[in-house]
């Protein structure tokens, strides 16, 4: 018990000199009131998308509604004013979706929407004005037929359309025995103006997450799969080694990978060590895991990992506030700058599967504050965050465009919530969104690098991951005390910007080549 | 003969593959074994997909839903002999003072024991249990007369009720935090188990009151106690270290064989059927390859839970009386403060091992059926991709089970031979029940 209380005074001391970013309630106000629906089939999912479509710079939203409509919010708020949006027909309009991720497919300059189902995928093309309609005929995709969890794109070396993995769930006709039941996996690999059919990615086991990273820097991103203990035989995470023109395979023990067996609901990646390399958490029940590549000093990267998720205090393996101790059980995570200090933080979306008495009923959402030293606290209580709604999606994102990370969840039986991050006095920020000419035209797989004093910022720039949720748009980084800063970016192909000024507290759009240009509302 | 029962159990494997144990095709009315053979696949899943279920958890499920069946049996007409007055605590249990089907009344009290021991069980196990309940209920009212199937319910119901009941006082019905403890008092000797990994839930040690528990069998928890484990020392001329040295010089020299040993009977919770389950696997299979009837069913599955179910609790009672450290954290000590074993540690203290004491006393039981010369093969974890393992006896395969904790680095010698003679002590009381009129 000694050490428990000693690490309950340096928290208390720590948190201190930590800036506690506050946060209002504006989902009522704002007008959502989606609910994630459905008994069995909907468990798991439970999306947001994050995007703009209507070129106005104000982010949308899609939140799935499982057995419900899927609901488009229009973003209709004034830059730095309450949240407010507007349920408007968009075509999106779809039942048992279980996420959605954003992403210009075509590369048109207007945003397009994958949404998961249970049943029929369906890509959704962006007609303008925020408008879509499904295009599977149109662009050869094949959606199937399955209860579809996960969800990453990747433009491959060379390719004008993206690749697109898609992770599925159980066979969701068996009944009686359904464990080991896991269906195939499948990679959505384009073919002229459109895709091939889907390569099964076999074996698959109940994959939650997935996400196409470059875990090396070698500049061919691979895909890491989350996924779900429950139900696989003989499985474990995964990752892919993606060869542009070649087939996938399996990184394997010889080569380095470890076996691990989680509970696999979402990844959330960032360089949260500071090494150049992506850090990957990975949401589970219980204790979750946060890894890092053991050896990137060592020659040539090997596929091993560290989980230092004890060390950097953030397992987040039971509820931090109320009365209910029983182990948690997370789903989105995500790392982002909430008080704008410069350090990436972590919001976790907790929630129980459906009424397991042996895990938390009441489980609060955790929003870890990063410290100076590397280690987290938990501040969601303080901050206003910490619900206890059983809780699936989510995101952070500027959502009024004042320069502070907003949050929206999805839950699961019960309305999505909504708050404003209204942190008085905060520190300087930069919005900053990519955009290059031709197809990827935001850019996934490019590197920001963001510097200010001594310090450099990396952020690898991925689409996938979470928990069936996922966003395109301005990428948010905190500035804290500093009056200048200087991005560069590493751009998809390989090609590298000089370090430029980037403007403090002020939205730019990067492309290849060319001086930040300043967001103005049209 | 017993070759020839290998060989057919190996053609069953591959025949039925991720699905090993006897399924209902399509036949309208299974035989009540079958029903028992059906309910047990799906309590395996359960054991290896409910959260809370840890070996001694699962043990002790084992153990009551074993006894359900058993006295349902045992309660219409059969020559089985109540175990009422042979395990402690058991009152008599109801009669069926009219006709009763067997295999209406078995599966009408399978469901309720199976829906409370597992009630805690995720969306896709309640659904699976639901499945079987109503898919079940109904094949086996086909071609009996529907106030037959109302009184055998009803009957199968209320011994299952009794049980359930029965099972309250235990000690072991309520498990929380998945069995870990919310606050503990930490061991201050150097010879004190130490939480071994940096997960947040394991630093305090799994169950620590499970050997207060009520035995079945067992006249008391320290019934099979053990003497002490060697004196420890820091002394590299010392006993202690040489059985540190021992766990170390074994997992760095390692051979493929060894390796597929450890991991064959690592039996992690969560991830598999548990120890208790991998023998309850072993029985299931034997009991179908023989072709054995509902009575010898029943009798195999109630006394085989309860030895595993005493087990634990004697060894738990062990392994907090004497509280000692892993060898992972001995040896990172003393040795090589980089060591890591080749299976993970579990979270509670060493002595003795808890698999080596379950195995031995599921292997008396087994033994005291079917012999000292039962040969078999041993299929749990072929649907994880591991091959079946051969073996000559069912203790050969418990001598088995025990020396994997030593290939798989988290047990030392003393351990894995004691657990052994504790297991042993432990079934001679299981089989010695007397389960015939």
């Amino acid at each position: 018990m000694r050490m428990l209380v000693f690490v309950l005074m340096a928290t208390a001391a720590r948190a201190d000199d930590m800036v506690i970013p506050q946060f209002a309630d504006d989902g009522a106000a704002a007008g959502i009131t989606s609910v994630y629906a459905g008994d069995w089939q909907y468990f798991v999912g439970g999306g947001v998308a994050v995007f703009d479509c209507n070129a106005d710079g104000f982010q949308d939203m899609l939140l799935a509604g499982g057995e419900a409509p899927a609901t488009f919010y229009r973003n209709v708020g004034a830059q730095g004013g309450a949240l407010a949006f507007q349920a408007a027909a968009s075509g999106l309009e779809m039942d048992a979706v279980t996420g959605a991720y954003p992403l210009d497919v075509d590369g048109d300059g207007i945003i397009d929407v994958a949404l998961l189902r249970v049943g029929e995928n369906h890509l959704m093309r962006g007609l303008g004005y925020c408008r879509f309609a499904s295009a599977n005929a149109d662009w050869g995709f094949d959606g199937g037929d399955a209860w579809s969890t996960a969800f990453a794109a990747t433009w491959e070396a060379g390719a004008t359309w993206p690749t697109i993995a898609i992770g599925n769930y159980l066979d969701r006709d068996e009944e009686d025995f359904p464990w080991g039941s896991c269906t195939d996996n499948w990679l959505h690999r384009p073919s002229g103006d459109g895709f091939a059919p889907p390569l099964p990615l076999t074996p698959s086991f109940c994959a939650l997450s997935m996400l196409f990273t470059d875990w090396d820097r070698s500049g061919t991103p691979a895909l890491r799969v989350s996924n779900d203990r429950e139900y696989y035989r003989g499985g474990q995470e995964q990752m892919w080694r993606m060869p542009p023109g070649e087939a996938p395979a399996l990184y394997t023990e010889a080569e380095g990978w470890q076996r691990l067996r989680v509970w696999g609901m979402g990844i959330a990646s960032h360089d949260v060590t500071g090494d150049g390399y992506p850090d990957y958490f990975l949401t589970s029940m219980a204790d979750n895991k946060f890894q890092t590549l053991t050896q990137p000093d060592a020659g040539p990267p090997l596929p091993r990992f560290a989980d230092v998720a004890f060390a950097r205090g953030i397992t987040a393996h039971r509820p931090y506030t109320g009365t209910d101790l029983f182990p948690s059980t997370a789903w989105h995570a995500q790392f982002d700058d909430v008080n704008n200090d410069g350090r990436a933080d972590l919001f976790i979306a907790k929630g129980n599967v459906s009424q397991m008495p042996d895990f938390a009923q009441a489980d609060p959402n955790n929003l870890l504050l990063q410290t100076p030293d590397g280690t987290f606290i938990e501040a969601g209580d303080l901050a206003g965050v910490a619900s206890v709604a059983t809780s699936r999606g989510a995101a952070l994102a500027d959502l009024n465009m004042d320069g502070l990370l907003d949050l929206v969840v999805v839950n699961r039986w019960e309305p999505a919530q909504l708050w404003r991050n209204v942190t008085p006095d905060p520190q300087a920020w930069a919005g900053v969104r990519l955009q290059q000419p031709g197809a990827n035209r935001d850019a996934i797989g490019a590197w920001v690098e963001v510097r200010r004093a001594d310090q450099v910022t990396r952020r690898e720039i991925t689409l996938g991951g979470g928990h069936a949720s996922g966003q395109v748009g301005w990428l948010h980084f905190g500035l804290g005390d500093a009056a200048t800063a200087e991005v560069r970016v590493i751009w998809p192909d390989g090609s590298t910007d000089d370090w430029q000024a980037l403007p403090a507290n002020a939205f730019s759009t990067l492309s290849p080549g060319q001086p930040p240009r300043p967001y103005s509302r049209p | 003969m017993r070759r020839t029962r290998r060989q057919v159990v190996a053609g069953l494997a591959a025949v039925l593959g991720a699905a090993p144990l006897a399924t209902w095709a399509d036949d309208a009315r299974p035989t009540p074994q079958a029903v028992v053979q059906r309910w047990y696949r799906l309590i395996l899943e359960l054991v290896r997909h409910t959260p809370t279920y840890s070996p001694p958890v699962a043990s002790r499920a084992l153990a009551y839903i074993g006894i359900t069946a058993y006295e349902v049996v045992a309660s219409t007409g059969t020559a089985l002999r109540s175990l009422t007055g042979q395990v402690h605590d058991l009152i008599p249990l109801p009669q069926s003072a009219i006709a009763v089907d067997r295999g209406v009344a078995l599966h009408a009290a399978m469901a309720v024991v199976v829906q409370a021991m597992f009630g805690n069980t995720g969306p896709t196990g309640q659904r699976a249990m639901q499945a079987m309940t109503d898919k079940g209920a109904l094949r086996q009212a086909t071609g009996v007369a529907p106030d037959l199937v109302a009184q055998s319910v009803a009957h199968g119901r209320s011994v299952a009720a009794h049980i359930l009941a029965w099972s309250q006082s235990d000690g072991g019905a309520v498990v929380e935090n998945m069995g870990f403890p919310l606050s503990y008092a930490l061991g201050n000797t150097p010879a004190a188990w130490v939480p071994t990994s940096r997960v947040a839930q394991q630093q305090f040690p799994l169950l620590p009151l499970w050997g207060r528990n009520r035995p079945f069998a067992m006249p008391a928890g320290d019934a099979c106690g053990l003497p002490p484990p060697p004196d420890y020392s820091e002394d590299p001329s010392s006993a202690f270290f040489a059985e540190a040295r021992e766990v170390y010089d074994t997992v760095k020299g390692l051979t493929d064989d060894q390796k597929r040993i450890a991991r064959f009977w690592s039996d992690d919770a969560m991830l598999s059927p548990t120890p208790p389950g991998h023998w309850m696997h072993i029985a299931l299979r034997a009991l179908d390859d023989e072709g054995a009837d509902l009575v010898q069913h029943v009798d195999v599955l109630a006394r085989l839970g309860i030895a595993v179910a005493d087990a634990f609790i004697a060894c738990w009672a062990s392994k907090y009386t004497y509280d000692l450290l892993r060898p992972v954290t001995y040896i990172r000590r003393f040795i090589d403060p980089k060591f890591e074993p080749l299976l993970n540690t579990p979270p509670f203290p060493e002595y003795p091992s808890g698999h080596s004491t379950q195995s031995a006393a599921a292997a008396v039981v087994l033994t005291a059926i079917w012999g000292e010369h039962f040969a078999f093969d041993d299929d749990t974890h072929v649907d994880e991709g591991m091959p079946a393992r051969s073996f000559a006896s069912f203790h050969a395969a418990a001598d088995e089970a025990a020396l994997s904790r030593l290939y798989g680095g988290i047990h030392f010698r003393a351990a894995i031979e004691r657990g052994l003679a504790q297991g042993r002590c432990v079934g001679a009381f299981a089989a010695g029940l007397q389960t015939r009129i």
